[in-house]
Protein backbone atom coordinates (compact mmCIF):
# COMPACT_ATOMS: atom_id res chain seq x y z
CA UNK A 1 0.00 0.00 0.00
CA UNK A 2 1.38 3.51 -0.85
CA UNK A 3 0.78 6.53 1.80
CA UNK A 4 1.09 10.20 1.28
CA UNK A 5 0.81 12.55 3.38
CA UNK A 6 -0.54 15.88 1.59
CA UNK A 7 -0.12 19.15 2.93
CA UNK A 8 -2.67 21.27 1.09
CA UNK A 9 -6.16 20.42 -1.10
CA UNK A 10 -4.20 20.47 -4.24
CA UNK A 11 -1.62 17.99 -3.29
CA UNK A 12 -4.65 15.69 -2.08
CA UNK A 13 -6.78 16.11 -5.03
CA UNK A 14 -3.59 15.47 -6.84
CA UNK A 15 -2.39 12.27 -5.40
CA UNK A 16 -6.09 11.04 -5.77
CA UNK A 17 -5.84 11.41 -9.18
CA UNK A 18 -2.72 9.85 -9.69
CA UNK A 19 -4.17 6.31 -8.41
CA UNK A 20 -7.12 4.38 -9.45
CA UNK A 21 -7.50 2.68 -5.70
CA UNK A 22 -6.41 5.29 -3.67
CA UNK A 23 -8.72 6.41 -0.25
CA UNK A 24 -9.07 9.24 2.17
CA UNK A 25 -8.13 8.57 5.74
CA UNK A 26 -10.13 11.21 8.01
CA UNK A 27 -10.15 9.77 11.27
CA UNK A 28 -9.44 6.14 10.60
CA UNK A 29 -12.26 5.23 13.11
CA UNK A 30 -14.42 3.14 10.40
CA UNK A 31 -11.73 3.11 7.14
CA UNK A 32 -8.75 1.41 9.42
CA UNK A 33 -11.58 -0.47 11.14
CA UNK A 34 -12.64 -2.08 7.67
CA UNK A 35 -8.90 -2.22 6.65
CA UNK A 36 -8.22 -4.38 9.34
CA UNK A 37 -11.28 -6.66 8.40
CA UNK A 38 -10.13 -7.11 5.32
CA UNK A 39 -13.19 -5.42 3.67
CA UNK A 40 -11.03 -3.40 1.63
CA UNK A 41 -7.13 -2.83 1.01
CA UNK A 42 -6.96 0.67 -0.67
CA UNK A 43 -3.93 0.66 -2.99
CA UNK A 44 -3.24 4.71 -1.77
CA UNK A 45 -4.05 5.77 1.49
CA UNK A 46 -4.13 9.52 1.42
CA UNK A 47 -4.21 11.06 5.11
CA UNK A 48 -5.61 14.38 5.29
CA UNK A 49 -4.83 14.91 8.56
CA UNK A 50 -1.74 17.65 7.71
CA UNK A 51 -3.95 19.78 5.57
CA UNK A 52 -4.39 23.02 7.66
CA UNK A 53 -7.22 24.27 5.61
CA UNK A 54 -9.42 21.18 6.27
CA UNK A 55 -8.99 21.54 10.22
CA UNK A 56 -10.18 25.50 10.09
CA UNK A 57 -13.73 26.76 11.68
CA UNK A 58 -14.21 30.16 10.13
CA UNK A 59 -17.14 32.28 10.74
CA UNK A 60 -18.90 34.86 8.57
CA UNK A 61 -22.25 36.50 9.20
CA UNK A 62 -24.24 34.05 7.58
CA UNK A 63 -22.96 30.81 9.90
CA UNK A 64 -20.02 28.95 10.70
CA UNK A 65 -18.05 27.15 8.57
CA UNK A 66 -16.66 23.50 10.08
CA UNK A 67 -13.47 21.83 8.35
CA UNK A 68 -13.99 18.35 7.38
CA UNK A 69 -11.29 16.91 9.66
CA UNK A 70 -13.04 18.58 12.78
CA UNK A 71 -13.24 15.24 15.10
CA UNK A 72 -16.32 15.14 16.83
CA UNK A 73 -15.02 16.15 20.27
CA UNK A 74 -14.42 20.10 18.13
CA UNK A 75 -18.02 20.18 17.07
CA UNK A 76 -19.43 18.86 20.64
CA UNK A 77 -17.29 21.74 22.60
CA UNK A 78 -17.75 24.23 19.88
CA UNK A 79 -19.37 27.10 21.93
CA UNK A 80 -20.20 29.60 18.57
CA UNK A 81 -22.98 26.47 17.59
CA UNK A 82 -25.74 28.39 18.92
CA UNK A 83 -29.35 28.30 18.05
CA UNK A 84 -30.21 26.56 14.95
CA UNK A 85 -26.61 25.24 14.73
CA UNK A 86 -26.94 23.72 18.08
CA UNK A 87 -28.54 20.94 17.01
CA UNK A 88 -25.39 19.47 15.30
CA UNK A 89 -23.42 20.49 18.25
CA UNK A 90 -25.69 18.28 20.21
CA UNK A 91 -25.89 15.17 18.37
CA UNK A 92 -21.79 15.41 18.02
CA UNK A 93 -21.66 15.64 21.76
CA UNK A 94 -23.84 12.64 22.21
CA UNK A 95 -23.00 9.92 19.71
CA UNK A 96 -20.78 6.62 19.96
CA UNK A 97 -18.27 7.47 23.26
CA UNK A 98 -15.63 9.65 24.42
CA UNK A 99 -12.85 7.07 21.97
CA UNK A 100 -14.43 7.53 19.02
CA UNK A 101 -15.58 10.98 19.27
CA UNK A 102 -11.55 12.17 19.77
CA UNK A 103 -10.83 10.35 16.79
CA UNK A 104 -13.79 10.73 14.21
CA UNK A 105 -14.13 13.78 11.83
CA UNK A 106 -17.28 15.45 10.73
CA UNK A 107 -15.93 14.63 7.09
CA UNK A 108 -15.29 11.14 7.67
CA UNK A 109 -18.76 10.46 9.32
CA UNK A 110 -20.38 12.24 6.48
CA UNK A 111 -18.88 10.56 3.67
CA UNK A 112 -19.39 7.16 4.86
CA UNK A 113 -23.04 7.90 5.07
CA UNK A 114 -23.72 5.06 7.20
CA UNK A 115 -27.51 5.36 7.98
CA UNK A 116 -27.00 4.35 11.33
CA UNK A 117 -25.20 6.76 12.71
CA UNK A 118 -26.70 10.40 13.71
CA UNK A 119 -24.54 12.98 12.91
CA UNK A 120 -25.91 13.29 8.76
CA UNK A 121 -29.45 13.81 10.08
CA UNK A 122 -28.30 16.48 12.56
CA UNK A 123 -26.64 18.05 9.45
CA UNK A 124 -29.84 17.96 7.27
CA UNK A 125 -32.00 19.44 9.97
CA UNK A 126 -29.34 22.76 10.40
CA UNK A 127 -29.73 22.93 6.23
CA UNK A 128 -25.94 22.19 6.10
CA UNK A 129 -24.19 22.72 3.31
CA UNK A 130 -21.12 20.59 1.82
CA UNK A 131 -18.05 22.23 -0.11
CA UNK A 132 -16.48 19.31 -2.29
CA UNK A 133 -12.93 19.62 -3.93
CA UNK A 134 -11.82 18.10 -6.86
CA UNK A 135 -10.31 18.05 -10.47
CA UNK A 136 -12.51 20.44 -12.36
CA UNK A 137 -12.47 23.12 -8.85
CA UNK A 138 -14.89 23.49 -5.68
CA UNK A 139 -18.88 23.49 -5.83
CA UNK A 140 -21.12 23.46 -3.17
CA UNK A 141 -24.28 21.29 -2.51
CA UNK A 142 -26.71 20.96 0.24
CA UNK A 143 -25.53 18.24 1.99
CA UNK A 144 -28.65 16.24 1.61
CA UNK A 145 -27.75 15.94 -2.09
CA UNK A 146 -24.54 14.25 -0.99
CA UNK A 147 -26.10 11.73 1.18
CA UNK A 148 -27.70 9.01 -1.72
CA UNK A 149 -27.71 6.14 -0.42
CA UNK A 150 -26.93 4.38 2.28
CA UNK A 151 -23.22 4.15 2.25
CA UNK A 152 -23.20 6.00 -0.82
CA UNK A 153 -22.50 9.21 -1.54
CA UNK A 154 -22.64 11.71 -4.71
CA UNK A 155 -19.07 12.51 -4.21
CA UNK A 156 -17.54 11.90 -7.86
CA UNK A 157 -14.06 9.97 -8.43
CA UNK A 158 -11.00 12.21 -7.28
CA UNK A 159 -13.26 14.30 -5.50
CA UNK A 160 -12.71 15.13 -1.60
CA UNK A 161 -15.26 17.03 0.94
CA UNK A 162 -13.50 20.12 2.50
CA UNK A 163 -15.82 21.77 4.95
CA UNK A 164 -19.49 22.11 6.20
CA UNK A 165 -21.28 25.41 6.12
CA UNK A 166 -23.85 25.77 8.95
CA UNK A 167 -26.41 28.67 8.57
CA UNK A 168 -27.24 30.74 11.52
CA UNK A 169 -30.71 30.11 11.04
CA UNK A 170 -33.47 32.12 12.31
CA UNK A 171 -33.37 34.13 15.33
CA UNK A 172 -34.55 32.48 17.99
CA UNK A 173 -34.65 29.29 16.21
CA UNK A 174 -33.17 26.28 18.81
CA UNK A 175 -31.85 23.21 17.60
CA UNK A 176 -32.35 20.08 19.73
CA UNK A 177 -30.93 16.30 18.93
CA UNK A 178 -32.46 13.66 21.02
CA UNK A 179 -31.41 9.63 20.51
CA UNK A 180 -33.06 6.83 21.92
CA UNK A 181 -30.65 4.26 22.11
CA UNK A 182 -30.51 0.91 24.04
CA UNK A 183 -27.67 2.25 25.63
CA UNK A 184 -25.60 5.57 25.81
CA UNK A 185 -22.54 4.37 23.65
CA UNK A 186 -24.69 2.12 21.07
CA UNK A 187 -25.64 3.63 17.59
CA UNK A 188 -28.90 5.13 18.42
CA UNK A 189 -32.14 3.66 17.72
CA UNK A 190 -33.70 6.32 15.95
CA UNK A 191 -32.60 9.88 16.16
CA UNK A 192 -34.58 13.07 15.86
CA UNK A 193 -32.94 15.88 15.06
CA UNK A 194 -34.74 18.82 15.14
CA UNK A 195 -34.65 23.12 14.60
CA UNK A 196 -38.00 25.08 16.40
CA UNK A 197 -38.98 28.18 16.37
CA UNK A 198 -41.97 29.74 18.62
CA UNK A 199 -43.88 32.77 18.22
CA UNK A 200 -45.09 32.90 21.90
CA UNK A 201 -47.00 28.97 22.01
CA UNK A 202 -47.43 29.01 18.41
CA UNK A 203 -44.95 27.14 15.78
CA UNK A 204 -43.62 29.44 13.32
CA UNK A 205 -40.58 27.27 12.20
CA UNK A 206 -39.78 23.32 11.89
CA UNK A 207 -37.57 21.30 10.18
CA UNK A 208 -37.71 17.47 11.32
CA UNK A 209 -35.11 14.67 10.35
CA UNK A 210 -34.88 11.20 11.99
CA UNK A 211 -32.04 9.01 11.78
CA UNK A 212 -31.78 5.37 11.12
CA UNK A 213 -35.53 5.32 9.32
CA UNK A 214 -33.99 5.00 5.49
CA UNK A 215 -31.43 4.88 3.88
CA UNK A 216 -30.73 8.44 4.32
CA UNK A 217 -31.74 10.93 6.58
CA UNK A 218 -35.41 11.32 7.08
CA UNK A 219 -37.01 14.36 6.11
CA UNK A 220 -40.76 14.79 5.00
CA UNK A 221 -41.56 19.01 3.98
CA UNK A 222 -45.37 17.68 5.05
CA UNK A 223 -44.77 16.77 8.70
CA UNK A 224 -43.50 20.15 9.02
CA UNK A 225 -45.63 21.72 7.56
CA UNK A 226 -48.46 20.12 9.74
CA UNK A 227 -46.09 21.44 13.00
CA UNK A 228 -45.76 25.12 11.49
CA UNK A 229 -48.57 27.47 12.47
CA UNK A 230 -49.54 24.90 15.22
CA UNK A 231 -49.42 25.14 18.70
CA UNK A 232 -47.76 21.85 18.66
CA UNK A 233 -50.57 19.94 20.46
CA UNK A 234 -50.88 16.13 21.13
CA UNK A 235 -52.99 15.93 17.66
CA UNK A 236 -50.34 18.32 15.58
CA UNK A 237 -47.50 15.83 16.88
CA UNK A 238 -48.94 12.80 15.97
CA UNK A 239 -49.83 13.63 12.53
CA UNK A 240 -46.66 14.95 11.94
CA UNK A 241 -45.29 12.01 13.16
CA UNK A 242 -47.83 9.87 11.05
CA UNK A 243 -46.54 11.21 7.90
CA UNK A 244 -42.79 10.47 9.15
CA UNK A 245 -43.45 7.10 9.92
CA UNK A 246 -45.89 6.53 6.40
CA UNK A 247 -42.07 8.46 4.68
CA UNK A 248 -39.97 5.83 6.77
CA UNK A 249 -37.73 2.92 5.86
CA UNK A 250 -36.65 1.94 8.95
CA UNK A 251 -33.40 -0.40 9.77
CA UNK A 252 -34.52 -3.18 10.87
CA UNK A 253 -31.76 -4.71 12.88
CA UNK A 254 -30.71 -6.44 16.02
CA UNK A 255 -31.64 -2.62 17.76
CA UNK A 256 -34.90 -3.09 16.69
CA UNK A 257 -37.00 -3.97 14.23
CA UNK A 258 -38.64 -2.06 11.76
CA UNK A 259 -41.93 -2.08 13.57
CA UNK A 260 -40.48 -1.19 16.76
CA UNK A 261 -39.11 1.85 15.13
CA UNK A 262 -42.21 2.99 13.73
CA UNK A 263 -43.68 2.68 17.23
CA UNK A 264 -41.02 5.03 18.43
CA UNK A 265 -40.91 7.69 15.96
CA UNK A 266 -43.93 9.76 17.22
CA UNK A 267 -43.29 8.97 20.77
CA UNK A 268 -39.68 10.37 20.20
CA UNK A 269 -40.71 13.38 18.19
CA UNK A 270 -43.28 14.25 20.67
CA UNK A 271 -40.92 13.95 23.50
CA UNK A 272 -37.97 15.96 21.24
CA UNK A 273 -40.57 18.69 20.72
CA UNK A 274 -41.78 19.57 23.92
CA UNK A 275 -37.82 19.42 25.08
CA UNK A 276 -37.34 21.73 22.15
CA UNK A 277 -39.97 24.15 23.16
CA UNK A 278 -38.41 24.67 26.66
CA UNK A 279 -35.36 25.74 25.03
CA UNK A 280 -36.82 28.16 23.10
CA UNK A 281 -39.08 29.84 26.03
CA UNK A 282 -35.57 30.31 28.07
CA UNK B 1 5.11 -1.49 -4.34
CA UNK B 2 4.90 -1.14 -1.11
CA UNK B 3 5.63 2.36 1.19
CA UNK B 4 7.16 1.90 4.19
CA UNK B 5 6.97 5.17 6.74
CA UNK B 6 10.08 5.95 9.23
CA UNK B 7 8.45 7.58 11.93
CA UNK B 8 9.79 8.26 15.55
CA UNK B 9 6.93 7.75 18.68
CA UNK B 10 6.69 8.77 21.79
CA UNK B 11 5.47 6.38 24.58
CA UNK B 12 5.50 6.77 28.02
CA UNK B 13 8.03 9.42 27.80
CA UNK B 14 10.41 7.38 25.50
CA UNK B 15 10.94 8.03 21.74
CA UNK B 16 10.82 4.66 19.52
CA UNK B 17 12.18 4.98 16.61
CA UNK B 18 10.48 2.86 13.74
CA UNK B 19 10.14 1.44 10.03
CA UNK B 20 6.42 0.28 9.56
CA UNK B 21 3.55 -0.64 6.55
CA UNK B 22 1.34 2.31 6.91
CA UNK B 23 -1.42 0.00 7.13
CA UNK B 24 -0.06 -1.36 10.42
CA UNK B 25 -1.58 0.06 13.44
CA UNK B 26 -0.48 1.39 16.86
CA UNK B 27 -1.95 -1.35 18.31
CA UNK B 28 0.15 -3.96 15.56
CA UNK B 29 3.83 -1.97 16.79
CA UNK B 30 2.83 -2.09 20.48
CA UNK B 31 2.21 -5.75 20.47
CA UNK B 32 4.43 -6.87 17.66
CA UNK B 33 7.46 -4.68 17.31
CA UNK B 34 8.14 -3.18 20.80
CA UNK B 35 6.32 -6.05 22.62
CA UNK B 36 4.43 -3.80 25.27
CA UNK B 37 1.56 -6.25 25.28
CA UNK B 38 -0.54 -4.78 28.32
CA UNK B 39 -2.52 -2.82 25.46
CA UNK B 40 -5.10 -5.67 24.28
CA UNK B 41 -6.11 -7.12 20.95
CA UNK B 42 -10.17 -6.92 21.37
CA UNK B 43 -11.83 -7.14 18.47
CA UNK B 44 -9.97 -4.82 16.07
CA UNK B 45 -13.03 -3.10 14.60
CA UNK B 46 -12.83 -0.19 17.44
CA UNK B 47 -16.39 -1.56 19.44
CA UNK B 48 -14.51 -3.25 22.64
CA UNK B 49 -12.32 -0.57 23.73
CA UNK B 50 -9.42 -3.33 25.08
CA UNK B 51 -6.80 -1.56 22.72
CA UNK B 52 -7.77 2.32 24.42
CA UNK B 53 -4.52 4.06 24.53
CA UNK B 54 -4.16 7.64 25.77
CA UNK B 55 -3.06 10.24 22.86
CA UNK B 56 -2.34 13.52 24.32
CA UNK B 57 -4.42 12.97 27.38
CA UNK B 58 -6.96 11.75 25.81
CA UNK B 59 -8.47 8.15 25.04
CA UNK B 60 -8.03 6.69 21.43
CA UNK B 61 -8.31 3.25 20.17
CA UNK B 62 -4.71 1.70 19.13
CA UNK B 63 -6.42 -0.12 16.57
CA UNK B 64 -7.96 2.18 14.52
CA UNK B 65 -4.61 4.55 14.73
CA UNK B 66 -2.36 4.69 12.25
CA UNK B 67 1.16 5.16 13.78
CA UNK B 68 2.44 7.16 10.97
CA UNK B 69 0.00 9.98 12.42
CA UNK B 70 1.03 9.93 15.58
CA UNK B 71 4.57 11.45 15.14
CA UNK B 72 5.30 14.21 17.86
CA UNK B 73 2.13 13.09 19.97
CA UNK B 74 2.25 12.12 23.85
CA UNK B 75 1.21 7.91 23.64
CA UNK B 76 0.67 6.54 27.28
CA UNK B 77 -0.22 2.83 27.44
CA UNK B 78 -1.13 0.86 30.72
CA UNK B 79 2.72 0.36 31.28
CA UNK B 80 3.34 3.80 31.33
CA UNK B 81 0.73 4.22 34.37
CA UNK B 82 2.35 2.58 37.52
CA UNK B 83 4.70 5.34 39.04
CA UNK B 84 8.14 4.42 41.16
CA UNK B 85 6.66 0.59 41.45
CA UNK B 86 2.87 1.82 42.52
CA UNK B 87 -0.20 1.04 41.15
CA UNK B 88 -1.80 3.92 40.29
CA UNK B 89 -5.21 5.07 42.27
CA UNK B 90 -7.25 3.79 39.76
CA UNK B 91 -5.86 0.50 39.34
CA UNK B 92 -5.64 -0.14 43.57
CA UNK B 93 -9.17 1.03 43.55
CA UNK B 94 -10.02 -1.61 41.00
CA UNK B 95 -8.38 -4.14 43.07
CA UNK B 96 -10.27 -3.21 46.81
CA UNK B 97 -13.52 -3.19 45.02
CA UNK B 98 -12.93 -6.55 43.57
CA UNK B 99 -13.93 -4.98 40.37
CA UNK B 100 -11.46 -7.34 38.30
CA UNK B 101 -12.45 -10.98 37.08
CA UNK B 102 -10.00 -12.01 34.13
CA UNK B 103 -8.19 -8.61 33.44
CA UNK B 104 -8.27 -8.31 29.74
CA UNK B 105 -10.51 -5.26 29.39
CA UNK B 106 -8.81 -3.81 32.52
CA UNK B 107 -6.21 -1.59 30.70
CA UNK B 108 -8.32 0.12 28.44
CA UNK B 109 -10.22 0.85 31.46
CA UNK B 110 -7.59 2.32 33.39
CA UNK B 111 -7.00 4.11 31.15
CA UNK B 112 -10.27 5.73 29.94
CA UNK B 113 -10.37 6.00 33.93
CA UNK B 114 -7.88 7.80 34.10
CA UNK B 115 -8.56 10.34 31.69
CA UNK B 116 -11.81 11.19 32.94
CA UNK B 117 -10.22 12.13 36.19
CA UNK B 118 -7.48 13.85 35.35
CA UNK B 119 -10.77 16.22 33.54
CA UNK B 120 -13.03 15.93 35.90
CA UNK B 121 -11.65 14.96 39.23
CA UNK B 122 -14.66 13.89 41.03
CA UNK B 123 -16.89 12.30 38.52
CA UNK B 124 -20.46 10.80 39.31
CA UNK B 125 -21.46 7.49 38.79
CA UNK B 126 -23.44 8.56 35.23
CA UNK B 127 -20.29 10.60 34.83
CA UNK B 128 -17.77 7.19 35.21
CA UNK B 129 -20.43 4.96 32.80
CA UNK B 130 -20.39 7.53 29.91
CA UNK B 131 -16.07 7.63 29.97
CA UNK B 132 -16.38 3.84 29.87
CA UNK B 133 -18.86 4.19 26.78
CA UNK B 134 -16.22 2.34 24.42
CA UNK B 135 -15.21 -0.11 27.16
CA UNK B 136 -16.69 -3.71 27.43
CA UNK B 137 -15.82 -6.34 29.69
CA UNK B 138 -17.28 -9.62 29.81
CA UNK B 139 -16.81 -11.38 32.67
CA UNK B 140 -17.53 -9.27 36.08
CA UNK B 141 -20.22 -6.82 34.62
CA UNK B 142 -19.78 -2.79 35.22
CA UNK B 143 -21.03 -2.23 38.54
CA UNK B 144 -18.19 -2.65 40.73
CA UNK B 145 -15.81 -1.46 38.32
CA UNK B 146 -18.02 2.49 38.37
CA UNK B 147 -17.65 2.25 41.87
CA UNK B 148 -14.13 1.75 41.98
CA UNK B 149 -13.66 4.85 39.66
CA UNK B 150 -15.76 6.91 41.31
CA UNK B 151 -14.72 6.23 44.90
CA UNK B 152 -11.07 7.68 43.18
CA UNK B 153 -12.92 10.96 43.48
CA UNK B 154 -14.30 11.07 46.42
CA UNK B 155 -18.25 9.71 45.27
CA UNK B 156 -19.30 6.71 47.10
Amino acid sequence: MRYAEPETVEEGLALLSTHDDARCLAGGASLVSRMNAGQVAPAMLVSLHRIDELATTTESAEGLWLGAMSIHRAVATEARLRGAMEVVRSAASQLAHPAIRNMATLGGSLCLADPKTELPAALVAASARVEVAGPAGRRSLPVEQLLVGAFQTSLGKGELLTRVFLPRGLGGAVGHHLRFSRVSADYPTVSVSLVLAMDGETCSHARVVLGSCGPVPLHVDAADAVLVGSRLEARDVAEAGRLLVQASAPLDDVRGSAEYRRMLIPRLLGRALSQARELAHV
Amino acid sequence: MSDKVSLSLTINGAQHALTVAPERTLLDVLREELRMTGTRRGCDAGDCGACTVLVDGLPMLSCLSLPARLGGRDIRTIEGVESGGELHPVQRALVQHGAVQCGFCMSGIVLAAKALLARNPSPTLDEVRHALGSNVCRCSGYARVVEAIASVGGRP
